[in-house]
């Protein structure tokens, strides 16, 4: 296996990323990245939870030189980090220089003094070493950790960056509003830009205001990195945006109507990409085209027993993809929903099995599921739970939820009911609950 | 418990209305954390809720704003920030 570089083609001086207080460039990034490395404690692995997306970038850098895994929790909720500590007694957090976590050994990024001189070379990195571990929720409760190679990441950063025309240092400038730490986050607005020479916003624009600001900040073509809710954001406030040359899009279906309105809003393609947290990004559309995707350069679609896999030469072993979906003969697919136990939130994906599991271990809970409407809209569609605790109120099971589970999957809203209309084998068919749904809605005045 | 003033409660309808809360508005104090600990809210809660105070008061809010941290802490502070600022 060979190595290779950290970035890819900047000279010194180029601007690497954008920071509030003025450009970094890539001389500055290699000497904060050389300083950091020298400071970092000796351990195993690390959870980067910084802010910005430059000193989060520092920091995963850094500790790819120190051959330490970075940990990519689903969330930043306190007990989701405290989950993670647990399965890896060893890490330690890197934070923001004012932050410490209760219960995680806190290392605040420092104000690093000065520049190192510029190497003879750009430090390289071993295609093999795997630098992060994403985690996914499976049936059982527990994280399920996904290891990510160097290679793994480099690959999808140059397949989704020759997929979509943006060529080697032509000077593009990306902006997101999809956290780094996320895994669609970590590929499209750190890696996809670090490894084509372009510039990085450090930014993490939320309202429609500061995604303005954020795109007037940068020079040269805009590339947006974002999801639906964001461009349904932008398109209902009607801000009107600096031109825009390429959006992408990802954590959730875009609909056709929200990919035509939002190409007309931009005057710009709006591009989506297809992945899960156990291959990354695999494939890509431009949404006003057609449902179907087309997978990335090297990823190639095989049928197996238990559903469709993945295989690539950066991942170990085949992956299963954990929707429904349907392949034609030029090897493009079409995605029908996931599989009945996985859902996802905001790009946050979770096993309904593992979710119901955490329900009946509250206190006082006797019986209860989770359910996800099936509504149409681009906005976030929330969980509802149906609970059966005679004696609580839905909010102190929601209390004791949100311990244990990370807050976008907190039930909007929890409803207790006197009992679940269970078979009679006891099973509790996806059509009882779904008709439990609409009755109940129905009463709110929701019901259509 | 301290009262809700009028326009603290039709604050509270509105956030109630907005993230589909099973609660009663008159029961959100004014001055508890609606994020985090309090009513549990999160940044996509946030970007609904700014668009809906945008839609209803023709205030849009900034992540920018220095006091955007001071505004989102309480239905108190939401409310007097959307008194200050609002074009509708």
């Amino acid at each position: 296996m060979h190595d290779t570089p950290l970035i890819g083609p900047y000279s010194p001086d180029d601007v690497l990323a954008l920071e509030p207080d003025g450009p970094r460039t890539a001389r500055q990034f290699v000497s904060d990245v050389a300083r950091l490395a020298e400071s970092l404690p000796d351990r195993l692995t690390v959870i980067n939870l910084a802010t910005s997306r430059y000193e989060f970038l520092v920091g995963f850098a850094a500790a790819i030189l120190r051959r330490q895994l970075t940990l990519l929790p689903q969330s930043r909720a306190v007990q989701t980090l405290r989950r993670i500590a647990g399965d890896y007694p060893e890490c330690y957090a890197l934070t923001d220089r004012d932050e410490k976590i209760d219960g995680i050994e806190s290392v605040a990024m420092q104000q690093r003094q000065g520049l190192a001189p510029w190497p003879d070379e750009i430090p390289l990195v071993p295609l093999n070493q795997v630098v992060a571990i994403a985690f996914t929720s499976g049936s059982t409760g527990q994280p399920m950790p996904n290891k990510k190679t160097w290679g793994a990441l480099t690959a999808v950063a140059h397949a989704t960056g020759s997929r979509l025309g943006i060529k080697i240092g032509d000077r593009a400038s990306v902006v997101a509003t999809v956290p780094h730490q996320h895994m669609f986050g970590l590929e499209a607005s750190v890696m996809l830009p670090i490894m084509h020479g372009l510039v990085m916003h450090a930014g993490r624009p939320l309202f429609p205001a500061d995604i303005l600001s954020a795109l007037a900040d940068v020079e040269g073509r805009r590339i947006l990195v974002t999801t639906p809710l964001h461009l349904r954001a932008c398109m209902t406030e009607g801000v009107r945006m600096p031109p825009v040359g390429l959006i992408l899009s990802a954590t959730a279906p875009l609909s056709q109507g929200l990919a035509q309105e939002a190409e007309r809003h931009f005057h710009t393609e709006v591009h989506e990409i297809f992945g899960f947290a156990e291959a990354g990004s695999v494939a890509e559309r431009r949404t006003t085209v057609g449902d179907s995707w087309r997978p990335l350069d090297g990823v190639r679609l095989q049928s197996s027993e238990r559903g469709w896999t993945v295989e690539t030469d950066y991942l170990p072993a085949p992956v299963l993809v954990p929707d429904r979906m349907s392949v034609d003969a030029q090897g493009l697919f079409v995605v029908h929903g996931r599989e009945a136990d996985q859902i996802n939130v905001a790009g946050h994906r979770v096993s309904l099995g593992d979710l119901n599991q955490k329900l009946l271990e509250v206190e006082g809970v006797q019986d209860g599921v989770f359910f996800l409407p099936e509504e149409v809209s681009d906005f976030v569609t929330r969980l509802m739970a149906f609970v059966v605790a005679p004696g609580k109120t839905s909010e102190e099971i929601q209390r004791a939820l949100r311990t244990h589970i990370d807050p976008v999957f907190l039930p909007r809203p929890l409803v207790c009911v006197p009992s679940l209309p269970r078979n009679a084998t006891g099973k509790l068919p996806q059509e009882s609950v779904r008709e439990l749904a609409r009755q109940w809605l129905a009463g709110q005045g929701h019901g259509t | 418990m301290s009262e809700q003033p009028m326009f603290e409660h039709e604050v509270a309808t509105l956030i109630v209305q907005t993230l589909k809360l099973k609660i009663d508005p008159a029961t959100i104090q004014p001055d508890a954390a609606l994020f985090g600990d309090g009513l549990g809210l999160d940044s996509i809660d946030a970007l609904e809720l700014s668009l809906a105070i945008s839609q209803t008061y023709g205030y849009q809010l900034k992540s920018s704003d220095p006091d955007i941290k001071a505004i989102f802490s309480s239905l108190r502070a939401l409310a007097n920030a959307i008194v200050k600022n609002r074009t509708k």
